[in-house]
This record gives C-alpha cells, structure tokens and sequence, in this order.
C-alpha cells in the first residue's frame, strides 16, 4: 500500500492492487493494462486467476486494494463500485445466453442496458448487424438453446462486445468448445477485440490463447504474479516449471501457405484439419463457421505460427515412406541434453526443432552432435494459428 | 427400471386418491344437480370464493415473490431461520391459525384493539376471509418461487450486472422469466390453497351467508344441516372440484404453449 506500488506506467487504462484471504488461500496481484492492450493470465488450476477477474468486475470485494479505471476509482477503502456500473465485461467459459430470450434479445439487452442505452427499436436493429459481425446472420431469432455451444459463445461475445465494455474480461472462453471450434472462436476474439479497439485480460492454461491473442503475459502462481512481460519474453525464458511446460513446445513462426503454415526456412508444416481450416480463406473453409470469420481473403503472406510437442517428432536415421499426411525433413543434430521426458534433441533449421526420446533410442539410432537425422510429425499433431 | 413391488403401493396410493372421489360422484344426485347448482345457496358461496381467492392470491405474488427473493438471496443462517419462519403457517393445522389471526386481529386482540378503538373491526367480515386465506397460502407461492430462485442461481444475474443492467431492470428482466414456471407453479398452488382453506376462515372471519360463507363453509353448512340427504354438500363439492380441475386444465395448456 505504499505509494511507490502506485508509479505504474503513465498510460494505464486499468490498474488493480489486489489483496485477499479466504482459508489457507492468499491473493497479492497487482496489474495494469494499457489502453487497447490484451494481457494473457496464466497460470495452473487454483492459482486464483477467476478470482482476480471477480474482483476487476466488481462481483467480489477485495480485503484491501483498490481497483482503478481511467483514473476512477472502482474499489477502494469505503468505496465499491456495482458491477453494473464499472463498465468490465465478463465472458466466461459458459455463455450464460439468458434461456428466455432469442440470439437477438440477447444481444439487444447488452445494447438496452450497456453504454449504448439505444430504444428498443435500434438495439434490435444493432443487434443484428453484431451477430452479423460473429457470423451469425439469421439466426437472431433462434432461442440459445436452439445453437450449438459455440453458436452460443459467438453470442455472448457480440453480446459482451455490445455492452461496450472499457475492458472485456474473458475467463477461459474457449475451454468449453471442441477442438473443431475452439480455433474459430480464437479467431474471433482475437478479430473483434481488434476491431472495437476493446483492451482485455484473458485467463487461459493454453499456450496458444495466449501468443494468438494477447500482447503481454502475466503468470499467476498461488495467489501471486510469478512473472511477467511480453508473450514473447516470458515465453523464450520462463522462470517457472508451469510457463516451462506450456512454453517446452515446438513454435513455428512463419506465414499461411495453402492451409499450413510455411516457416522462414521454407518447410511447409501441415496441421490439424480444423486449424488448417481456420488458416483457410473463408471460402473454402467448413461452411458454417468458417463464413463467420473474414480472415483476409486469398492473402498468402498472413502471419501465422504452428505448435506441436516435441514428444510428437519423430526421429529415424532412414528416409521415412508414410502414406499418412505427415511432415517430413532433414535436419542436423545441434544439440543432446536431458529433458523432463527422457533427452531433448535439437535440430538444425530456422526455426531449431526440439524432438524428445527415450536415451535407449538415441543409443539405438547411433545419434551424436552432426548426425543427420529424418524428422516426421503427423498432421494432427500440430496446431496452428494466425497471428 | 422400476421394482415390481413398487407398483403394489403405488396402486394403493393411487386408488386411495382417486377412489373417494369416485364414490363421490356415484353419490351425486345427477336429476336433480342443476337446479341445485344454479339456486343462489350454490352461487354466492361461488362468488365469494372466486373472488377472495383471487384477491388472496394477487396479495400472495405481491408480498411472496419479494420475500422469496430476500430468502433467496440471503446468507444461509438467516435463509434458514426465514424459511422456517414462512413454513410454521404450513405445517400448522388451519384452525390454529384461525386462532392465532383471532388473538392478533380479534376485538380483544394485541392489534385488533387498537384497530376497534379506530373503529375498524377485522375479524368476521370478507377482509378477514382474505387475510385467513393469505396467511394459509402464502406459504405455498414462497416456497415454490424461493425453490425456483435458488435452483436459477446467480450466474444470469451475475452477467446481466456486467453488461451494465441495473438491479431493477435485471429483477424484471432476467430474475422474474427465469423462475417464470415456479412462480406458476406457487400462483396455482395458492390459489387451489386459498380456494379450499376452512379452519382459519371459519373461526377468524365466522360463517356468514354473502359475506363469509365460502364454498369449503357452504359445503360444511350443507352437510351439518341437511339431516338425512347430502345432496347440496356433494353438489357444492363437485362444484368445488370442478373448478380446480378447470384451473389446473388451463394452467396445463399455458405450461405446455410456453414450452414449445
């Protein structure tokens, strides 16, 4: 509570300092957020990453803290503002669509009651161009029970997007969905957070939320920031074993090239059907969902990255003969060192890919530094995503 | 999946509900049923009954579904002793509670006095009917929408808070069409409560003819004073038990046309 935990940057939009105490459990966060920014959230299961979401939005009160926004003073010592007045979004896992109104009712309730305070009349209207916007035409009059669960999530975020929050706190919003539309809906948010210019924490254990949408990263361990900084950062020197296991994963930073992702050295890394779908223009995508998001059109050069374990690789000293989709290259050993799983062997290429094996197989393959060795991942066990 | 040896108790039941009532209906004098129905004994306790029950169970939903919420909504210790405050009234046989609004509200009573000395007296008039049907079928309507509320939760309220509703406009909204089938559920209940209630009527608001005499009274009156036919005592309660059966015919269908 001393003054100096106040020279946070200039510029912040939210700013929190958050202390709580239930039981054994103890919360000491303090965070900001810059305008239009996207903070990720990481951290494991328990680590109190809902709890700080309940807290920004006003759905629970600290033991001591203050939470600002714009300089206003949301939560403070004797003061608490109500969550209908704060102005925070909250977009869950559940999508919580109110069972007794249409997709468009919905939406238009965000608009009847958020910033914009629009008529009736003109939030049904509003309404529809968002679910426009969430590709959702014709479906406003549909009950959510009527839509599949990720129908019902692309609702709730054009309802959540509606209320014109000043910042939209999404927890785990993708944890609910299959894997067929998890990548879409990634998609989406990623899409239309940038579009309203909307800033946003996001609470996530997956990896990939956290580089496709966000521009910084927070971890989160028992009730406390362990680490912080850009995706970027945090992810290239994790100070942590839980950013180590979510950050030991093959990254393969590079562009969409007809559905996969081409890296800097021109390897073409072939992915998951569903993730190639959403690296697909919108044309030739699965019909209903895809058409919900413009993801550029034919443009080739979109910046896109793949991800896969490096249990997943491969490793023989033969060229492989697959008739399964698979990925398959050449490489150099540049590197023999114990891994969590067994020995990690790096391999020449831009980027360097990490395979994992038992020791008795690198024994057996005869493997030292300068080998040259055949690497093969399967298709689907790599993800991908634009960025 | 059921045992077999289930369905002979529940045969049992079943009989054990279904069967007096069927033994009623043997015992109706169908001849001479119409002008029984249509003479005035039958029609203004008719009236009557409609009516107070109607009034009972609009003072149900006003004073009940508040007080539901407030159950609902409150920390567990405090919902637990609120709800069993609200179910004493339940559990209690009607007539105690006749004395009970008696020693409140009667001419000697902690309230009723001071009311007599203001030169308003309760206690057998039609408002005492209203009250001693209230006091027996609010009970129903709050348990049944306080059910409701805890099973809807505070998710949906949660969120519309977030988009910015205000709590009024969340209450009306999202709070009230959620718990939409339970506050159905608590009206019809009430009001079949309120329409049927005689032990708390008869001794708080007394048994006369146009003013207290509801048709649970009307069908005692008939029954004590007939001597040797029933005849009008079942004729009132066919008439009774056709009502309820309207009700819950028309209630049926609403249900089912909300559903689909």
């Amino acid at each position: 509570m001393t003054p100096a935990l106040w020279k946070s940057a200039a510029n912040a939009l939210l700013e929190a300092n958050l202390q709580l105490t239930r039981g054994s459990f103890t919360l000491d966060v303090q965070l900001s957020l810059a305008p239009g920014e996207v903070l990720a959230l990481l951290g494991p299961n328990g680590s109190g990453k809902s709890t700080v979401l309940d807290l920004l939005a006003g759905l629970a009160a600290p033991d001591h803290g203050t939470v600002t926004i714009d300089g206003a003073v949301l939560t403070a010592p004797g003061r608490f503002v109500a969550p209908e007045r704060r102005a925070i979004g909250l977009l869950g896992q559940d999508p919580l669509l109110f069972p007794h109104l249409s997709a468009r009712s919905n939406v238009a309730f965000a608009l009847c009651v958020g910033e914009a305070q629009l008529s009736a009349a003109q939030a049904r209207k509003e309404a529809d161009r968002w679910l426009d916007r969430v590709g959702l035409n014709g479906f406003g009059g549909s009950k959510p029970a009527a839509l599949s669960g990720g129908q019902q999530q692309r609702v709730a975020l054009a309802r959540a997007l509606a209320a014109g929050p000043r910042v939209l706190l999404l927890d785990e919003p993708m944890a609910a969905l299959d894997a067929e539309t998890a990548p879409f809906m990634r998609q989406l948010i990623r899409e239309q957070l940038a579009e309203t210019g909307t800033s946003a924490i996001i609470v996530t254990h997956d990896i990939v939320d956290a580089v496709v949408l966000a521009d910084r990263v927070a971890v989160l361990h028992d009730g406390a920031l362990i680490d912080e900084g850009t995706t970027a950062a945090v992810l290239a020197a994790p100070r942590n074993p839980f950013v180590a296991a979510l950050a030991g994963v093959n990254l393969v930073v590079g562009s969409v090239q007809n559905g996969a992702v081409a890296a800097p050295d021109g390897r073409i890394f072939h992915v998951r059907p569903a993730d190639a779908a959403a690296l697909t223009p919108a044309s030739s995508g699965t019909p209903a969902s895809a058409s919900a998001i413009t993801l550029g059109g034919a443009d080739q050069n979109v910046p896109a990255a793949a991800v896969f374990r490096p249990a997943s690789v491969v490793v023989q000293t033969e060229q492989p003969r697959h008739a399964s989709p698979r990925n398959v290259w050449s490489a150099r050993v540049t590197g023999i060192e114990p891994g969590s799983g067994g020995v990690r062997l790096r391999t020449s290429g831009d980027p360097e890919v990490i395979a994992e094996l038992t020791p008795a197989a690198v024994a057996d393959l005869g493997l030292q530094l300068g080998s040259t060795v055949w690497l093969s991942v399967k298709a689907t066990e790599v993800s991908a995503f634009r960025r | 999946m059921i045992p077999r040896l289930l369905y002979v108790p529940a045969s049992i039941g079943l009989a054990l509900l279904v069967l007096p009532l069927a033994g009623l209906l043997l015992k109706v004098d169908w001849p001479s049923l119409p002008a029984l129905l249509l003479s005035p004994e039958a029609l203004q306790p008719l009236g009557l009954s409609l009516a107070t029950a109607s009034v009972s169970t609009v003072l149900c939903l006003l004073l009940g579904v508040p007080l539901a919420v407030v159950i609902a909504r409150s920390r567990p210790r405090l919902a637990g002793v609120l709800r069993a405050l609200v179910t004493v009234p339940l559990v209690l046989p009607p007539l105690v509670g006749g004395i009970a609004l008696l020693s409140l509200l009667g001419r000697n009573g902690v309230l009723g006095n001071t009311l007599e000395l203001a030169g308003l007296r309760i206690p057998f008039t039609t408002t005492a009917v209203v009250i001693a049907q209230t006091f027996v079928a609010l009970p129903f309507l709050v348990i049944a929408v306080e059910g409701a509320l805890r099973t809807a939760g505070v998710r949906y309220e949660r969120v519309a808070a977030t988009l910015g509703a205000h709590r009024g406009t969340v209450f009306a909204r999202i709070t009230l069409p959620l718990v939409g089938p339970g506050l159905l559920a608590g009206t019809v209940l009430s009001f079949a409560r309120a329409l049927g209630e005689f032990g708390a009527t008869a001794l708080f608001a007394g048994n006369q003819a146009g003013v207290t005499r509801t048709m649970p009274l009307a069908i005692y009156t008939a029954f004590n004073g007939s001597g040797v036919t029933t005849d009008q005592a079942v004729a009132l309660s066919l008439l009774l038990i056709a009502v309820a059966v309207i009700i819950l015919v028309l209630v049926g269908t609403r249900r089912a046309s909300v559903l689909s």
